[in-house]
C-alpha cells in the first residue's frame, strides 16, 4: 500500500496500518498543510513559553525528558509526524512519500528534495540513516533511551542521495508510528558524527532542519528560536519563539496569569488550573496523555517475589479513592480497563478487568473495598507476611505524580497491616535507587512519546522494556508481545493484544492505577496550536501565531 | 593591623580547603550517579556498558584521591572546571549568575538597614508605647513568614492589582538600571523583610540597654535635644553588635537566596546550586559550593575589620593575640 496525497486527508492512519502489511504515504512539495479554524493566521511576534527548567541539554536522541523536546522539536523535523487534527493520523514531513511492501518487512522513504539544514546543509539520505542509526545502536559514549523503538530494524540502506530503505526483522504494523517518534528527530550527519566521535553528542547545538533554530541559549534564562527562513515547509507565523525555565508550578502560573509568557504546556496541579480557568481571556485544558502511574514490586526482593503479596497489594488499593484524591494533586485523573491508554480501541471489557484483584475498585466498577482489604490480609498470612511488615515506597520528591501517589499508597496499605514508609528522594538518589533494584516498591509515573500498542506494551510490560524496573523475568509474555507485534490481520493483533493484557495483568508485576491527563493554558491570543493526547507531539509550533 | 588581616587570611585558606575536601567527598557519598543523571537513564533502557562509556568520559571511574587532587590542582590556578550540564566553564557560569545574586543581597540589605535601623531605634524610644507595639508586632510577623511566601504574595499580589509582573528577561543592573532594579527589588523585598525584622529587633534590644547607661542620662542633663542623645550617643554606641549581625547576613544571604531566586525564577547562584546539585554536576556543585564559602569567609573578613575600626579594643586585642 502507498501512503500519499497532497493534505491530511491523504495520511495514515492506525487503522490503514492495520488493515495491510504494505502502505504508502506522500505529501504535496509544499510540506505539512492542514487548517486549525481559527481566523486568518497572522505573520510576526514572539510566544514566550514557560518550560519547568532548564533543558539538561540539546540531545533529543539522548534526552528522555519534555525539558529538552519542547527546546528541540520547533527546531527539528521527524520522517512523518502526527497530525494535529487527528492524532491518530501520520502526515508527511521529511519523508514526501512512504511505501510499505506487502509482506511489511521493507519500508522506503522517497525524502523532499531542497531540505536544508539550518547550518545551510541539504538532508540527504545518509542523513536519515545516522540518525536513526544513532538511536538504535548509538556510538560509543552516547546512549539511547529509546533504541528500543527502533528494536525491529534489521538493516537500513540508502538508493540514491533521496530514499532510504529499511529492513525490518519481522512485520511491524506500529513501525511508522514508532520512527515518527517526537523524539527520533533526523539530524546532520557531518554535524553529529566529529561530536559523537568526541563522545560530545549534539548536548550543546541544535542543528536540525525545522522551522526555528536556535539563537540564545542562556542557562537559566532564556532559550530562544528564530524562524528558520529556509524552512522546507510553509515558514513559520512567529518570529521567535522564547523558551523560560520556570521550575514551580505555582511560579509558572503567576507568571501566565502576570503575562510574562503566553502559554505553559505543564500544569499538573488541579488548583493551579483552575486559578487560570477564573482569569478572562485565558484558554485552558486537560488532556490524558500516554502516561500512567503503576505500583511496581521489585520481584527480586522478597517477599514480593510472591504472587500473593502482589495481589494483596493490588486489592489493598482503592483506585477510585486513588483518583479522586491524587488525580486534582497530580492530574491523575483518568483511567482505562486494562494497560493501554484511556480511549484505547484496544481496551479489555468490564468485565475482563474486574476478573483482576483490586481492579474492580476503578470508577464505575462496584468494588467493594472492605472486602478486598480482607482478601488481600488473608493473602498475606497465607504469604507467610507478618502484621506490621516494613514496606518502604521510593518515590521522587519533585513530581507530584511520584510523591503524591507514593503517600497515598502508603496510608492504603496500611488498611491491610503493613507498616509502610515513603523514602521520599531527590531525582538523582531516585534514578539510580530505581535502575539499580534498590527499593521494595516504587510509585513510577511513565510518560510514553506515542500510544502504539508496540510502545506502551514494549516499553512498559516486556522483560527486556526500558521499565521493568521490578526486574521480572517472563518469556511466554515476551513471546506474546512480539507475536501482536508483527500480526498483521487487524482483527487478530487486537485479539492478541487483548490476550497480552490479560496474561500481563494476572502476573501483578506491575500495578496499573492510574493515568495522568497534563494540563495546559495559554492566552487567548496564542492562536493555531492544538494538544495532542501526547505531550510530546504537534510542538513544532510552525502554525503558531501571535493574535495581539 | 595587616598582620590581623594576614592572620585572618590564613584561616580564611584553610577554612576553604576544608570546604573543599568536604564538598568533594559529599558529593561522592551522596546517593546518585551523575551519568545517570546525565544519560537519562531514568527513561529505561540504558545498560551499564553504556553509562560505564559515560562515566570514563568524565573521569569518574578514577581513584577519588586521583579526581580530588586533580580538581584541586585546577581550582589552585582558579580554574573550576567545566559544567557537566551547561558545557561551560564553571567560573563563566557562575559570573554571569552572580550579579544578579549581589543586585538581590545589596538590595535587600539596603531594605534591611534603612527600614530595620529606624524601626529598631523608634521601638525603643518608644519602648511600651503602641509605636512600639506595633512595630514589634510587625517584626515578628517578618520574621515568621517565610520568604517564598513573602515572594508568591508579591508576585500574586502584583498580578492581582495591577496585572502585572516583571518582565522573565532579565538584564544586569549596568545593562539596564531601571529595568534590572523593577526585576529584582521584589524577590530583594521577599527576602528582606525577614533581615529587615531581624536587624530591627536586634537595634531595639541593644537600644533598650544603651539608653539606660549614665552617659545618656549625662548627655540629656547638659540639655541636648533627644534625638541628637538617641542618635549620636545612643546609636553609634549601640551600632557594633548590629554592623556584624548585619555583615554576617549579607555573607549568607549569597546562599541563602535558592528558594527566593526560584520563586522568581532568577538565573543567581542560588538556582545554580540546585540544578548542580540535583543533576549530580560534580564539577558545578562544588565549583559554587567553594566560591559561596570564600564569599562567607570575606564577610566574616570585613566583619571583623570593621568591627576593629568601629571598636579600636577589639583591633589591639587581634594585634595582642
Amino acid at each position: 500500500m502507498t501512503i500519499s496525497g497532497p493534505s491530511n486527508t491523504d495520511a495514515v492512519t492506525r487503522r490503514d496500518v492495520l488493515k495491510t502489511g504494505g502502505a504508502a504515504l506522500a505529501a504535496a512539495a509544499a510540506g505539512p498543510q492542514w487548517a486549525l479554524a481559527q481566523g486568518a493566521p497572522k505573520r510576526g511576534g514572539t510566544l514566550r513559553v514557560s518550560n519547568g527548567g532548564d533543558p539538561p541539554d540539546f540531545d533529543v536522541h539522548q534526552s528522555a525528558t519534555y525539558l529538552t523536546q519542547f527546546v528541540t522539536a520547533p527546531c527539528y523535523s521527524t520522517l512523518l509526524r502526527a497530525d494535529p487534527n487527528d492524532y491518530d493520523k501520520l502526515i508527511p514531513d521529511l519523508a514526501e512519500k512512504t511505501d510499505v511492501s506487502a509482506d511489511g518487512k521493507t519500508v522506503t522513504f522517497h525524502l523532499r528534495n531542497g531540505v536544508n539544514f539550518h547550518n545551510g546543509t541539504p538532508l540527504t539520505a545518509d542523513d536519515v540513516i545516522y540518525s536513526l542509526e544513532r538511536i538504535r545502536k548509538p556510538p560509543r559514549g552516547i546512549v539511547s533511551p529509546r533504541k528500543g523503538l527502533l528494536g525491529n530494524v534489521d538493516s537500513m540502506e540508502a538508493r540514491g542521495s533521496h530514499t532510504v530503505v529499511v529492513h525490518l526483522t519481522q512485520p511491524q504494523p506500529d513501525f511508522l508510528f514508532m520512527v515518527s517518534n517526537a523524539f527520533n528527530a533526523i539530524m546532520s550527519k557531518k554535524v553529529a558524527e566529529p561530536l559523537d566521535a568526541q563522545g560530545q553528542g549534539m548536548k550543546r547545538q541544535i542543528v536540525g532542519t525545522g522551522p526555528f533554530r536556535l539563537t540564545q541559549s542562556i542557562d537559566g534564562q532564556i532559550y530562544e528560536l528564530s524562524r528558520f527562513d529556509g524552512y522546507f515547509g510553509q515558514p513559520a507565523y512567529l518570529d521567535k519563539i522564547q523558551f523560560f525555565p520556570i521550575r514551580g508550578e505555582i511560579e509558572r502560573g503567576a507568571a501566565l496569569q502576570g503575562k510574562r509568557i503566553d502559554a505553559g504546556f505543564f500544569f499538573p496541579n488541579e488548583g493551579v488550573l483552575q486559578t487560570l480557568r477564573r482569569v478572562s481571556g485565558m484558554t485552558e485544558l486537560r488532556r490524558p496523555t500516554p502516561t500512567f502511574i503503576n505500583l511496581i514490586p521489585n520481584i527480586q526482593r522478597k517477599p514480593f517475589d510472591d504472587i500473593r503479596v502482589r495481589e494483596a497489594l493490588s486489592l489493598a488499593m482503592d483506585r477510585e479513592s486513588f483518583i479522586k484524591t491524587v488525580g486534582p494533586l497530580a492530574g491523575a485523573f483518568f483511567h482505562s480497563h486494562g494497560l493501554m491508554p484511556p480511549g484505547s480501541p484496544y481496551s479489555l471489557s468490564e468485565a475482563e478487568i474486574k476478573q483482576f484483584s483490586g481492579y474492580d475498585t476503578l470508577p464505575g466498577l462496584g468494588g467493594n473495598i472492605a472486602a478486598n482489604r480482607q482478601k488481600a490480609m488473608a493473602l498475606l498470612e497465607q504469604a507467610g507476611v507478618p502484621k506490621g511488615f516494613k514496606v518502604v515506597i521510593l518515590t521522587r520528591g519533585d513530581l507530584p505524580a511520584f510523591r503524591d501517589s507514593a503517600i497515598n499508597l502508603s496510608a492504603q496499605f496500611k488498611n491491610i497491616g503493613l507498616d509502610v514508609t515513603v523514602d521520599v528522594r531527590d531525582t538523582g538518589t531516585f534514578y539510580t535507587m530505581e535502575t539499580t533494584g534498590n527499593f521494595q516498591l516504587v510509585a513510577h509515573s511513565v510518560g510514553m512519546g506515542g500510544a502504539v500498542p508496540d510502545q506502551i506494551l514494549g516499553e512498559g510490560y516486556t522483560s527486556y522494556g526500558g521499565r521493568n524496573y521490578g526486574n521480572w523475568k517472563d518469556d511466554s509474555l515476551d513471546n506474546l508481545f512480539r507475536e501482536q507485534s508483527r500480526e498483521l490481520d487487524p482483527k487478530k493483533r487486537a485479539a492478541l493484544i487483548k490476550q497480552f493484557q490479560l496474561a500481563f495483568l494476572k502476573t501483578y508485576y506491575q500495578i496499573n492505577l492510574a493515568w495522568v491527563g497534563y494540563g495546559a493554558a495559554h492566552w487567548n491570543t496564542v492562536k493555531g496550536w492544538k494538544a495532542l493526547p501526547d505531550i510530546y507531539a504537534n510542538m513544532q509550533m510552525d502554525k503558531v501565531w501571535i493574535d495581539a | 593591623m595587616f598582620s590581623f588581616i594576614v592572620q585572618r587570611l590564613m584561616v580564611g585558606i584553610v577554612t576553604l580547603f576544608g570546604v573543599a575536601v568536604m564538598v568533594f567527598l559529599i558529593m561522592r557519598v551522596i546517593p546518585g550517579d551523575a551519568a545517570v543523571m546525565l544519560s537519562g537513564a531514568g527513561a529505561g533502557a540504558v545498560s551499564e556498558e553504556e553509562l560505564a562509556q559515560v562515566r570514563t568520559q568524565m573521569g569518574l571511574d578514577r581513584p577519588l584521591v586521583v579526581q580530588f587532587v586533580d580538581w584541586a590542582g585546577h581550582v589552585a590556578r582558579l580554574d573550576l572546571g567545566t559544567s557537566l550540564r551547561t558545557g561551560n566553564p564553571v567560573f563563566d557560569d557562575i559570573t554571569r549568575r552572580f550579579p544578579y545574586t549581589l543586585q538581590i543581597v545589596v538590595m535587600a540589605t539596603l531594605i534591611a538597614v534603612f527600614l530595620g535601623i529606624p524601626a529598631g531605634v523608634l521601638s525603643a524610644r518608644y519602648a511600651g508605647t503602641w509605636i512600639d507595639q506595633l512595630l514589634q508586632a510587625l517584626s515578628i510577623g517578618g520574621l515568621a513568614a517565610p520568604s517564598f511566601w513573602v515572594g508568591l504574595i508579591l508576585i500574586l499580589g502584583l498580578v492581582s492589582l495591577f496585572q502585572w509582573s516583571a518582565p522573565l528577561l532579565w538584564e544586569p543592573f549596568w545593562v539596564s538600571p531601571v529595568k534590572s532594579f523593577t526585576q529584582l527589588i521584589w524577590p530583594a523585598l521577599a527576602v528582606g523583610l525577614r533581615q529587615l525584622a531581624l536587624i530591627a529587633r536586634m537595634t531595639r534590644s541593644i537600644m533598650l540597654e544603651v539608653l539606660g547607661e549614665d552617659y545618656i542620662r549625662t548627655a540629656r542633663a547638659k540639655g541636648l535635644s533627644e534625638w541628637h542623645v538617641v542618635i549620636r550617643h545612643g546609636l553609634s554606641n549601640g551600632l557594633l553588635p548590629v554592623v556584624t549581625l548585619i555583615g554576617f547576613e549579607f555573607s549568607a544571604l549569597f546562599g541563602g537566596l535558592i528558594i527566593t531566586e526560584a520563586v522568581f525564577s532568577v538565573p543567581g547562584l542560588g538556582q545554580y546550586v540546585v540544578a548542580s546539585i540535583l543533576n549530580r554536576d560534580y564539577p558545578a556543585a562544588q565549583g559554587i559550593v567553594l566560591v559561596l564559602a570564600g564569599i562567607v569567609v570575606l564577610g566574616n573578613l570585613t566583619v571583623d575589620l570593621i568591627y576593629g575600626w568601629l571598636d579600636p579594643r577589639t583591633r589591639l586585642r587581634g594585634a595582642e593575640t
